[in-house]
């Protein structure tokens, strides 16, 4: 009997921390979503106010067509679209290339490839030889300096050499008997062997080129050629905002930009939450 | 498996006979393949290295460069505002590093004892989501929220609940030395924590149950599993983290580049935002100067880099990278 009581005892208290537990939780969640929702709202309420609303007061859209309509805030988010898109390809295609090359072990110099990008990892030139060249380039003033910047990752490529390396090798061999050249072994066996890798290191290139605010503080003045996140701290930390229309508040608007400026990748990521997050987890394989 | 493996290696030595010629020949397809690579590689991470000479130059936008010597390094290691920035950078990256992983190891382990998995997953999947939101709009949602002007819901709430009088004004937070550190701290907790959680899950996962089931018959409570079974098991993995990190200290900028404005430069100016200004936001920039305060950055960097490499080697018998 005593035993029992103790047991139900023991039991009470596995409980009780569960509910503590899932409480901590709960909060920790909100904490989280309040200041995004907090966005939210009053990104679509006419007036700004300081108080936490579940709903907006005075519902209204303008904000977000004020986005739409007003072409230097619209040009931005196109450049913003164009860039990801074409960074994230090249970034695809450098680094699957690269880390394919990195695997072949038969190849002379194959050392002395890894050795080459290595060392890009341990020492760069900096900010300023960096855009002495991209100046010389004739990127300075121009959006693509983006999708060149992020196009190439070695760690990314390495990345990407580990998961290839998590390929049989005998299907390699046997693609080679029958004849397959280097580059039909790249295109009919690794890359459709790699789609959860290519769908998690690319999403990292998106997210990436999307993201970047820096590169176009540094290298971009003229207007026409900004991404949406500049556009955004231009607005919000500057203070330069265009006029509004729909008798929407500044601050409305400076809300809706935000939403705008994490809209893409928020409408994504419930999706493809595991390719986000299993890039972490191709690099810690190798740990 | 293990066959196949020999065969693969005989094959090696076979081929390794073969003169070098033909190898090169016999693999000429990757060599084409790896030429893009090796183009932007040598492009973006190796032309600039030849840049790095300026650091030994007087190099204005207008005229030639010229050649001074040690003048740069003896200007900088003069110049207060380097040091500030130098000693900004270590103290606020190593705190972030630590207070981050802290706060990931605790989230992480009470993540783990979550019983009902529909509830973990769905927790995991917001908690990662700060991470993947930029600093640019991590930073406007903060200045929003710690404005000092009405619509600034931290000083309207303050107002709200009599802490600020009628008298007082508004507090601008982020202009403020006392408080930046501790928002910019906060603001590091609530974007990375989330995403610091998944090695640490990755740990914990691969503890094997049969250690907790004997922990049970010997009547341990939850508390000394949690720390004498995997505390210990975290151990290495934490070390780990803080190893590879470490390496990157130096790195910092845009999460400060975002957040700091003239008010804080005494606590929030980093080296890499510190070579900015002296570049970007000067009239007449001497890029040799901003170049040798990039190389000494660099160097540190390298130091950093060989110290850590050397202790994962010690800790986890394998370098960095």
């Amino acid at each position: 009997m005593a035993e029992k009581a103790v047991y139900r005892q023991k039991k009470k208290k596995i409980k009780l921390f569960d509910i503590v537990n899932y409480i901590v939780f709960i909060l920790l969640g909100l904490i989280i979503l309040v200041p995004i929702w907090k966005v939210v709202v009053d990104s679509l309420n006419e007036v700004g106010i300081y108080q936490f609303r579940l709903w907006p007061e005075q519902f209204t859209l303008g904000a977000y067509k004020t986005i739409l309509e007003e072409q230097t805030l619209i040009r931005p988010f196109i450049n913003s679209v164009v860039t990801t898109v074409v960074g994230a390809l090249l970034g695809l295609t450098l680094s699957t290339l690269g880390g394919y090359v990195l695997i072949q072990f038969d190849m002379p110099g194959r050392g002395l490839f890894a050795t080459f990008l290595t060392i890009t990892m341990i020492f760069s030139g900096g900010m300023i030889p960096e855009y002495l060249v991209m100046k010389e380039l004739g990127l300075v003033n121009n959006m693509w300096i983006l999708v060149v910047k992020h196009g190439m990752s070695v760690y990314n490529l390495v990345l990407m050499r580990n998961f290839f390396e998590g390929i049989p090798a005998s299907l390699y061999e046997s693609a080679r008997i029958d004849g397959c050249t280097p580059m039909g072994i790249f295109f009919r066996i690794v890359l459709p062997l790699s789609k959860a890798a290519l769908a998690s290191i690319g999403l990292m290139f998106a997210v990436g080129v999307w993201n970047d605010y820096s590169t176009v503080k540094i290298y971009i003045t003229d207007p026409l050629q900004v991404n949406f996140q500049y556009k955004l701290m231009v607005m919000v930390a500057d203070g330069d905002t265009p006029n509004t229309s729909y008798g929407v508040s500044q601050t409305t608007l400076h809300n809706a930009g935000i939403i705008m400026a994490i809209l893409p990748f928020m409408m994504l990521y419930p999706f493809l939450q595991k390719y986000f997050v299993k890039g972490v987890n191709i690099g810690a394989v190798k740990e | 498996m293990f066959e196949k493996k020999k065969i693969i290696t005989s094959t090696g030595v076979e081929v390794r006979k073969k003169p070098l010629g033909l190898r090169i020949w016999t693999n000429r397809g990757y060599y084409v393949m790896f030429l893009p690579v090796a183009i932007f590689v040598l492009i973006l991470n190796y032309w600039p290295l030849l840049g790095v000479r300026f650091a030994f130059y007087n190099y204005k936008p207008v005229g030639e460069p010229v050649f001074n010597g040690f003048e740069n390094f003896t200007k900088l290691f003069a110049t207060d505002a380097f040091w500030v920035a130098f000693k900004n950078t270590l103290e606020l990256s190593i705190m972030k590093l630590l207070i981050t992983t802290a706060t990931a190891v605790i989230v992480s382990i009470f993540l783990n004892e979550m019983g009902n998995l529909l509830a973990k997953k769905a927790l995991q999947t917001i908690i990662y989501l700060p991470h993947f939101m930029s600093w640019a709009v991590v930073a406007a949602v903060a200045s929003l929220f710690l404005s000092p002007s009405v619509t600034g819901m931290v000083n309207g709430m303050l107002r709200d609940w009599g802490i600020l009088g009628e008298a007082d004004k508004n507090i601008y937070f982020l202009a403020n030395k006392d408080m930046w550190r501790p928002i910019f701290y906060i603001i590091n907790i609530w974007k990375e924590t989330g995403w610091g959680t998944i090695i640490f899950l990755a740990t914990l996962s691969g503890i094997n149950p049969e250690l907790y089931e004997a922990a049970d018959i010997d009547g341990a409570t939850r508390f000394q599993k949690m720390r004498f079974i995997t505390m210990p098991a975290l151990a290495n993995t934490i070390l780990t983290v803080l190893i590879l990190n470490l390496a990157k200290v130096l790195n910092m900028f845009e999460s400060v580049f975002v957040l700091y404005n003239n008010a804080v430069f005494e606590v929030a100016d980093v080296i890499s935002t510190y070579i900015y200004r002296q570049t970007f936001a000067v009239a007449l920039p001497n890029y040799g100067y901003s170049t040798a305060v990039g190389l000494f950055r660099s160097l540190v960097g390298c130091l950093l880099f060989v110290i850590c490499n050397w202790l994962s080697k010690k800790v986890r018998g394998r370098g960095i990278v």
